[in-house]
Formats: C-alpha cells, sequence, structure tokens
C-alpha cells in the first residue's frame, strides 16, 4: 500500500488583505437564526476576484484557514462574479472576520475592522463553527 | 400600517398580516425587515448562572449585580426604543455607571459632528423632494438599509425631482469594492484603495478649488465639475468612509465647507443608534463613551473597546446588543470574567456567556414607542401582537427599582 505523501505537505500559505462589507441575505439570516447553518453559510466565507484565487491556486468551493497574531478561522472561497482588481478579498461582517481583526486601536475606541491581514491556506478542516467563537 | 424596526430607515408603509395573533405575513418589507417580523428562531428566557428561571429572580439578581459592581457599564441601546434609552441613561446616572453604545465603534464620530451642527445636513423627506446629486461613500444601502434608493434617493419622482434617476437624478458612489450600490450607479462609481478615502477627499478639495488633482487628475476633475453643478447634492457617509477618515473625521467637515450646496447623512445601521445619541447629547453633550459620577465625563477609555480591553469594568449591562458577535475577538475576553447581563428578545451569542438574562419584547412588534431616524426625524413604532414579555422601558423601571 503506497503512502498518501500530500497528507504530510503542508498547503502553501499565501499574504492576503482582507476588508468586511455587508450583505442582505446574511443579514437576513441574522435576524432568525445566528446560530443556524444558513447564517453560517453566508458569514464564514471568503470573497475573491479570480486573478486572486488563481495566485493563490483556489476555486470557489475550497476551504481555506485564514489565520493571523488574533485568530484562525476555516472558511469557503467563493470567486467574485464581478470584476475586481485583485489584493484585496472580501468578508462579510461576522464573528467569523471579528476573530481576525486587532485589538489595536490606538486607544481611540474603533478597532480596524474594514483592514485585516491575514495568511491564507488551502486546507481540508471544516469550517469553523459559531460555538467555537463564542469559545468560552 | 406599522414601522418596521429592520434598520435607521424606520419604514412606516408596512403592511402586517396577522393569523391567529401572530404575524403571517409581511408586504412592503425589504427581506431584512421582513426577517425581523417573523422574528428569531431562538426566543430567549430568564436565566441566572444559566439556570432557568422566573423573570422577577433574573431581574432582581440583575439589580443586585448592578448595585455591587464597583465599575460598572451599561452598554448596547442601539436596538431600544428612546423611552428605555432615557431610562437607560438615568440608570447609569444613578449608579455612577459609564454608558456606552454602538456608536461608539459605528458612526458616532458623525453624529456627534451633526448634532454640532458642523455640517449641513437635511431631512430624507427633502432628499426625495429636491436632491439631484447622491453620493454614496463607504457606504452599501442596497444592503445595510434597503430600501433607502427606493423610498428617497435614487428612484422616487420628488416635488423638484419629477424625472428621476433618468434625467434629475445622478447616482455616484465611491467606495472600494463595486457594491450592489455601486452597481447601480453606473458610470459614476470611483473605486478607490483601502483606507483611500483621505487621499481622495484632498485630491477632490484640489479640484473644486481650481487646481490638479494629484492623482487620477482626470477622473477627480471630472467628479469635482459634477459636483460643483448640483443643486441640492446629498454625501450619504457609510461606515467604510467613517472607518477610513476616524483619525481625520473633520477632513469631511472641510470637503462640506467646499460644497455649499451640499448636506452629508450619516448612514447608520441599527434602528435607533441616533436615539441613543440624541439623548445622551441633550443629558450631557456627548453622544456616547460617558461615565457619570460628580459630573459626566466623556473619554475613549469608557469606550466598550477600550473598557474591555484594560479591563477596567466589573459588570456589563448589555441591552439589545451582541458584542461577543460584533467586536473583534481579541477584545473581548474579560466578558468571561465579568457577570454580564444580557437583556434582548432572543439568544445571542453573549447570552450564552450572560450570568443574568432577562427577556424583553422585541421592539415594533411586541412592543411600542419612539425612534429617531437616520436624519433625526421621531418615528412612532407600535406594538401588532399581543404577547407577555416586558417591554426594554419596562425592564429598566424595574431595575431601578431594584436598586
Amino acid at each position: 500500500m503506497g503512502m498518501d505523501i500530500g497528507k504530510f505537505l503542508k498547503s502553501p500559505e499565501y499574504e492576503i488583505k482582507l476588508t468586511t462589507c455587508r450583505d442582505i441575505f446574511q443579514a437576513e439570516t441574522l435576524e432568525n437564526d445566528r446560530f443556524g447553518d444558513e447564517y453560517k453559510k453566508h458569514s464564514a466565507a471568503v470573497v475573491m476576484g479570480k486573478d486572486d484565487s488563481k495566485k493563490f491556486g483556489l476555486k470557489s468551493g475550497d476551504r481555506v484557514r485564514l489565520t493571523n497574531s488574533y485568530g484562525t478561522v476555516v472558511v469557503e472561497v467563493r470567486e467574485s462574479k464581478r470584476e475586481e482588481p485583485g489584493g484585496l478579498a472580501f468578508m462579510v461582517n461576522s464573528p467569523w472576520s471579528n476573530a481576525l481583526v486587532s485589538d489595536d486601536t490606538g486607544e481611540k475606541g474603533i478597532p480596524d475592522f474594514k483592514s485585516i491581514n491575514a495568511r491564507i491556506s488551502l486546507t481540508k478542516d471544516d469550517i469553523t463553527t459559531i460555538e467555537s467563537l463564542i469559545g468560552r | 400600517m406599522t414601522t418596521c424596526t429592520g434598520c435607521s430607515l424606520l419604514c412606516e408603509d408596512i403592511e402586517v398580516i396577522l393569523e391567529n395573533g401572530r404575524i403571517k405575513e409581511t408586504m412592503n418589507a425589504c427581506r431584512r425587515g421582513a426577517a425581523r417580523f417573523r422574528g428569531c428562531k431562538n426566543w430567549l428566557t430568564p436565566s441566572v448562572n444559566r439556570k432557568q428561571t422566573d423573570i422577577d429572580t433574573a431581574i432582581k439578581k440583575a439589580a443586585d449585580i448592578l448595585k455591587n459592581a464597583k465599575s460598572p457599564m451599561l452598554f448596547g441601546w442601539s436596538n431600544s426604543t428612546c423611552e428605555a434609552q432615557v431610562k437607560g441613561i438615568q440608570l447609569a446616572k444613578k449608579l455612577n455607571a459609564a454608558i456606552d453604545d454602538t456608536s461608539s465603534f459605528c458612526q458616532g464620530l458623525l453624529i456627534e459632528r451633526a448634532l454640532q451642527k458642523k455640517f449641513r445636513t437635511c431631512s430624507l423627506e427633502e432628499v426625495r423632494n429636491k436632491a439631484d446629486v447622491l453620493v454614496y461613500w463607504g457606504s452599501d444601502a442596497q444592503d445595510s438599509q434597503p430600501r433607502h434608493l427606493s423610498r428617497f434617493s435614487v428612484f422616487p419622482r420628488g416635488e423638484s425631482r419629477q424625472r428621476g434617476y433618468e434625467e434629475d437624478r445622478l447616482a455616484i458612489a465611491i467606495d472600494v469594492r463595486e457594491s450592489n450600490t455601486a452597481k447601480i450607479c453606473k458610470g459614476h462609481f470611483y473605486r478607490i484603495p483601502l483606507k483611500g478615502d483621505r487621499e481622495f477627499i484632498l485630491a477632490l478639495m484640489d479640484a473644486l478649488s481650481g487646481k490638479v488633482p494629484k492623482y487620477d487628475a482626470k477622473r477627480i476633475l471630472e467628479l469635482a465639475g459634477l459636483l460643483k453643478k448640483a443643486e441640492f447634492g446629498v454625501i450619504f457617509a457609510g461606515i467604510g468612509l467613517t472607518y477610513s477618515i476616524k483619525d481625520d473625521i473633520d477632513i469631511l467637515v472641510s470637503l462640506a465647507d467646499m460644497l455649499p450646496n451640499f448636506h452629508i447623512m450619516p448612514m447608520v445601521g441599527h434602528y435607533n443608534m441616533r436615539g441613543f445619541n440624541e439623548a445622551l447629547f441633550k443629558e450631557t453633550g456627548f453622544v456616547n463613551r460617558v461615565k457619570f459620577g460628580v459630573k459626566p465625563v466623556h473619554d475613549n477609555k469608557y469606550a466598550i473597546v477600550e473598557a474591555l480591553k484594560a479591563k477596567s469594568i466589573d459588570a456589563l449591562l448589555v441591552v439589545g446588543s451582541d458584542p461577543i458577535s460584533s467586536l473583534p475577538r481579541s477584545v473581548t475576553s474579560h466578558l468571561a470574567s465579568i457577570p454580564v447581563i444580557c437583556i434582548d428578545p432572543c439568544v445571542t451569542l453573549t447570552s450564552t456567556i450572560a450570568e443574568v438574562t432577562i427577556p424583553a419584547a422585541a421592539s415594533g412588534i411586541e412592543s411600542g414607542g419612539s425612534a429617531v431616524r437616520m436624519d433625526g426625524k421621531v418615528i412612532e413604532i407600535s406594538k401588532v401582537v399581543e404577547n407577555t414579555y416586558l417591554s426594554d422601558v419596562e425592564i429598566m423601571n424595574r431595575l431601578m427599582e431594584g436598586l
């Protein structure tokens, strides 16, 4: 029986810049059930332009680990249906994006919700659950 | 007709169809509004130390926690009626507590300047009747305030704008991404780099004063020309803009000074955030981040984010908000080590870690009152479903009595 070498190889990691946005479909699910699968589906995702997904070797439906010194989440990749200039990926504002937001506020009380630096890599791990983001 | 509390547009044209005392259907609401009327799946129940109890015991325990705390904070308020907000401010005064709301990490900086009359603003009715140049800046209203364009800005006919968007109105979007709102502003979408708003404003100010802007000169000069021609212009300032220029927010005031026919409207999310800001401003001269004592003191250290980071509060009352969901995880760890009291109609991430939970009637559905729309207009909200839940103002009264 051959050994699956692939499972010992770490997927390549790339630097990524993320910003957050709003989405009416996610807001709808938030109103109804923030612990539900629909809210998770609309929140636990990163949207990027085709050029960026190609650069990172990713396609829609892949799961990726986003990680930085503040936290780590596993979310799904979605390719943007619009023309994107590249270099910037999008997450709907949610506990998944908030896991990556810096605590450095310059003592001014407003975190950098819309400017997140992270590393991205392909993973087979499950999407991060909301329960683990409460983490108490 | 009833009023929707899904966002700060407070749409007053919602028809609710009831069946056996429950909401069967709504007409005219957007997806978010309709979802709010449908209600949440998991209703909050009264509890102490995560064990179910009766509402009286939960309220008594909450009052005890607040009474015994040395430095409590009362937080949330943007999903509460004006009446509950006023009571909440009185409660903070009685406790010598700190009080803050979600505007602290949202649109507080802009609303403060609107209340200080640092720039011209206007009503949404004036927008509908008069506005000819509409600038959505860092604002995706289509997703955040979904009926903004159809009720007030781009699409309706107005007294002075009979031909609407086809001839009489021009919609412009300035954003880091082509949002659903930017898609509607075809041909007038200005994409800017992340955190590029300040530089864009400076370039625009150069163009408005007849200088050649430092970058993208052709398009910026074109935009300056469009803005100059406006008879009644409005900049709808979204959270994208506010976050980007938060360290130099007055640069937007400087831009407004160069555009005499323009008004600025802070695009508020939650249905009554502005109500809280106005109530606290009236009481203290500040819109958020206040601690009561001999006199009210305003300081960034009373911002929820800074108070949690510095671990400077020893109890937190959360009203109609979910800080575990809406704040960075890197700042919320302190919540695990202090008593948290959660008042909400629904189970939230925060309610799952709270020492005390108190269910409240959902305002605009199970209880009435008033709220302040994003432009400052006071709107009545009403109860549409009979129920036995206490309203947020009744809970505030009961807490006050418990002290």
